[in-house]
């Protein structure tokens, strides 16, 4: 059974039912990304995509109200016609999970989903401010507001976002937006190695030009660097000789004009490099100084191919690992033996041997479990979206003649 | 402002939990005499005093996660502190509850110019983050006006903004990684110089929990590269109605100042009195636009906030042409605090949000507040991202006006909800703004809140009496209840 609630009383009522009669749901939008996460354990959906529609959008206080299955492109349309965006630039995974559109507004909040200006500006955790729920206990609630300040109670807002749906159905989402830079340009660099692609890249985003993108690509034996200047024209005309500068001398320098540049960091940022080709996608998020060395160590085992984001930061691989012991270990070992990060497999099945999200260490993996917990005691929104998870048993109390 | 009723049963018990700590830490990690103590009884909040059962000062995070499960195992609540600089009283310890103070925690642990992160102990300065960088050319964004006092840590728990935030962000936007204790005297790694959580961004909500979910015992922040130019401009009006409008017109055009600040007549007068930075006296309302980035992006943007304020009805503007003028401009902003403390003997300063249109209706509503409590008010704003600190000025030795003026306070941030906005925008709810949380929040939202704090601390010994106006226990928050055999809101209809 799929349902497609229209309204919060409908989104309760799903709930309570499923609640009464125990049978969970898989909580989800339009399901453009249903590839990156494992399977859920419920036979009915609740779907969100026709919970849609944008409930208020004030641009002289950046501030955007839209319902959760609001979809992206919405948004950015509207957005666009007052010269302003989702600054975190959420990536659009059509072409790695073939699907038409890139999902609605919710499914990128539930997946923290952020694309190259992550780096600079901020993820989509970032820029919620707020949001209406309703708990896996059937409750609806609030946290957070519509104002860009706001200590008032813990901040439920980071928690929800990257949470897979499996705390609460998030109905109404609040947003900060930004100003789109008035230009863009963007600084390529042709160098022999990985390490000095990513040392230039380094260079750039300690120095004063202000990146808003640094992305690094392997053709052929050698290796570009992508350094994005934005902001008001006279600025980036200025920053842009001053990174010629600083990268004088490290190898061949070329520029790509403003419509290059919004096309090539589209691509960047939805990995479409690697989306037409088959076989897994993994999704590393490492210290961005460490990719040489993890690239090397998970080279040296797999035929991969892959790009860089966020500095180094961000890696998407494209290989085929099988599901052996010895062989699925090597990226999350060569990321824990070189300062620390997680590995997400975005697209492929799990295995015995291989987890689409990073294992937790144990203490951590508990306090999950008891977060859940408190938004969901009974697991029926999206159990083992993430893997799989055992169930508090102590949650349910018959108080029965008690009360 | 009550704090919850001392437990006897631990008072009684002092001597044993005293011993018990000393044998568990190094000499001088235990202070139980009165005397000693009483330099910890209070932290920014300070009408308000409460002399703890014993403060500690661990050393290690072994320690920390000692005391703390030993403090879990025998129900003992702790406090955490860090510099004492709260302006909301998150610190102000509890007569049966052991404060643990990371004032030890002194240490820069590793600075990464690479990977643009610097590594630190709790108890380092927000400024000495900036100060261990400066000389690379690097600074730590997030910018407390009590930033020579306060710690990493507090700024963590309280999610500290600053005058620059409006375009750098707060505390949790620039912090990468913590290490942490929980009250089991766990030991927890979350994120590091890597970006984002790879579960429930656990990181994210710790930020701005003020020291009930956990003790923060490292923490790792992004500093980033010294903007290449500053420069502000100082701009009159009228009235802060075209003020308001103009900081509305800026952020409309697509600008997004470093940091734009606002003071009323009385704040102008006050601290020019004070520095004599050279405010325009007879203004009603006075902005300063920050801007930074390179130079010939400064000097654009300059020149097009001039236009627009200019429009918007200023009656006088002035651009700094050098770092001296810039300094100026700020002069008299950064001593607002001292300079009402001079003409006041006492003031309590608030802290709520409004959006920023709201400003002019809050301005009205704010003076007729003020005649109607026989209370001089000065304000002072971080107007781009509509963050109010009203200075209700006073006298505690009249009987009576410190309730009036915090009736007075409760009231503006009554206002302040009623007009789209928050209690608090960066200093905290703790003691001080507790009892107005159900303005803001239904109980249903309160309870989701204190369910997630079971999840860390089910006893409730991590800084209780802070943050919740009612404490529920967790056994009855947590659990289903199923009464006769159906399921909570069996008035909702099923499909
Ligand atoms: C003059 C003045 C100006 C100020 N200006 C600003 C400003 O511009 N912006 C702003 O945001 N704030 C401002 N503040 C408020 C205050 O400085 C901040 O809230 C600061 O972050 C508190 O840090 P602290 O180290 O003093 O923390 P404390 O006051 O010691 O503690 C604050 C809270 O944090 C908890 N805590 C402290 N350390 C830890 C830790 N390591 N782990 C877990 N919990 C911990 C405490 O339990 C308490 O609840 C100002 C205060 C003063 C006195």
């Amino acid at each position: 059974m799929i349902y497609t609630p229209q309204n919060t009383d409908e989104i309760q009522s799903i709930l309570a039912q499923a609640m009464d009669s125990q049978r969970p749901l898989y909580a989800c939008g339009t399901r453009t990304k249903s590839g990156m996460h494992c399977q859920v354990s419920a036979e009915d959906s609740l779907s969100m995509e026709h919970y849609s529609g944008i409930i208020d959008y004030e641009p002289e206080e950046l501030v955007l109200v839209v319902r959760a299955g609001t979809r992206l492109d919405e948004i950015d349309q509207l957005l666009a016609k007052h010269n302003q965006m989702l600054a975190f630039e959420p990536a659009n995974l059509s072409k790695m999970f073939a699907s038409e559109h890139g999902g609605t507004i919710g499914g990128i909040i539930a997946t923290n989903l952020s694309g190259s200006r992550r780096i600079s500006a901020g993820a989509a955790r970032d820029y919620l401010l707020g949001f209406d729920a309703i708990s896996g206990r059937c409750d609806q609630f609030k946290s957070g507001s519509r104002v860009m300040k706001n200590v008032t109670g813990y901040d439920l807002s980071k928690l929800m976002c990257g949470s897979y749906g499996r705390l609460a159905i998030l109905s109404d989402i609040t947003l900060k937006v930004l100003p789109k830079p008035q230009t863009v340009q963007t600084v390529c660099l042709t160098t022999d190695t990985l390490a000095e692609a990513q040392a230039s890249v380094s260079q750039a985003f300690t120095s004063s030009v202000e990146p808003s993108g640094g992305a690094i690509l392997p053709v052929a034996d050698r290796f570009t660097s992508y350094i994005r200047l934005e902001g008001v024209a006279v600025s980036v005309a200025d920053r842009l000789t001053a990174l010629k500068n600083i990268l004088d001398g490290q190898g061949e320098v070329s520029v790509l004009e403003a419509d290059e540049s919004t096309l090539f960091w589209q691509q960047i940022t939805n990995a479409e490099q690697l989306a037409s080709s088959s076989g897994q996608i993994w999704k590393l998020s490492i210290v961005p100084s460490a990719l040489p060395q993890i690239i090397e160590i998970i080279s040296s085992a797999h035929t991969c191919s892959y790009i860089a984001d966020w500095a180094g930061g961000l890696v998407w691989l494209n290989c085929e690992i099988s599901d052996t012991a010895a062989s699925s270990a090597i990226i999350r070992n060569a990321i824990s033996a070189h300062g620390g990060g997680h590995a997400h497999l975005v697209r492929g099945e799990a295995g015995e041997h291989i987890a689409k999200f990073q294992p937790q260490p144990e203490q951590l993996a508990m306090l999950q479990s008891r977060i859940k917990t408190a938004f969901d005691p009974l697991h029926i929104l999206n159990p083992d979206i993430m893997g799989h998870e055992v169930p508090d048993s102590t949650a349910r109390a018959d108080a029965g003649e008690k009360e | 402002m009550l704090l919850p009723n001392a437990d006897q049963g631990i008072l009684d018990r002092r001597a044993e939990i005293v011993s018990a700590l000393k044998s568990m830490l190094p000499a001088g990690c235990v202070i139980d005499d009165d005397k000693s103590m009483s330099a910890f009884d209070t932290d920014g909040l300070s009408a308000y005093r409460n002399q703890p059962l014993v403060v500690v000062l661990p050393e290690t995070t072994q320690q920390v996660a000692d005391v703390m499960r030993w403090c879990r195992d025998n129900a003992v609540k702790i406090v955490p502190r860090g510099a004492g600089t709260s302006l909301s009283g998150g610190a102000i310890p509890l007569s049966d509850g052991v404060l643990l103070g990371l004032g030890k925690f002194n240490k820069i642990t590793e600075i990464d110019y690479e990977n643009r992160a610097v590594t630190a102990q709790p108890g380092v300065t927000n400024l000495g983050i900036t100060q261990a960088v400066q000389d690379e050319g690097f600074y730590y964004a997030p910018d407390p006006s009590s930033q020579i006092a306060c710690s990493i840590g507090g700024n963590i728990a309280e999610n500290s903004g600053g005058v620059h935030c409006l375009k750098y962000g707060l505390t949790t936007n620039n912090v990468l990684g913590i290490e942490m204790v929980t009250m089991d005297g766990e030991i927890l790694r979350l994120g590091g110089k890597h970006l984002d959580a790879d579960g429930f961004d656990i990181l994210g909500v710790m930020t701005g929990s003020e020291g009930l979910l956990g003790v923060v015992t490292e923490v790792t922040v992004r500093i980033l590269r010294k903007p290449a130019s500053q420069r502000a401009l100082l701009v009159g009006f009228d009235s802060a109605q075209e003020g308001g409008q103009a900081v509305s017109d800026v952020i409309a055009a697509g600008i997004i100042p470093a940091g734009m600040e606002m003071m009323d007549g009385p704040a102008i007068n006050a601290a020019e009195d004070f520095v004599g930075a050279g405010y325009p006296r007879e203004a009603a309302a006075l902005l300063i636009v920050e801007l930074d980035g390179p130079e010939t992006e400064v000097d654009f943007l300059i020149n097009a906030v001039s236009e627009i304020v200019k429009k918007a009805g200023a009656t006088s503007i002035r651009a700094s042409t050098s770092e001296a003028e810039r300094n100026q401009f700020w002069a008299g902003r950064k001593s607002a605090f001292p300079a009402v403390g001079r003409i006041s003997p006492d003031y309590l300063c608030m802290d709520g949000t409004i959006p920023r249109k709201a400003l002019p209706e809050m301005l009205t509503r704010m003076a007729s507040m003020s005649q109607k409590y026989g209370l001089r008010v000065a304000n002072v704003f971080h107007a781009g991202d509509g963050n109010l600190h009203p200075l209700i000025l006073f006298d505690a030795n009249q009987p009576g006006e410190l309730e009036r003026a915090e009736e007075f306070g409760a009231d503006i941030l009554r206002n302040c909800v009623a007009l789209g906005g928050v209690l608090t925008g960066e200093h905290g709810v703790g003691v001080e703004k507790r009892d107005l949380m159900g303005e803001m929040f239904t109980e249903d939202d309160l309870k989701q809140q204190q369910r997630l704090k079971c999840a860390f601390d089910p006893q409730h010994l991590l800084n209780p009496g802070k943050v919740f106006p009612v404490l529920h226990r967790c056994a009855e928050l947590g659990r289903l209840h199923v009464h006769h055999g159906k399921l909570p809101h069996p008035d909702i209809p099923r499909f």
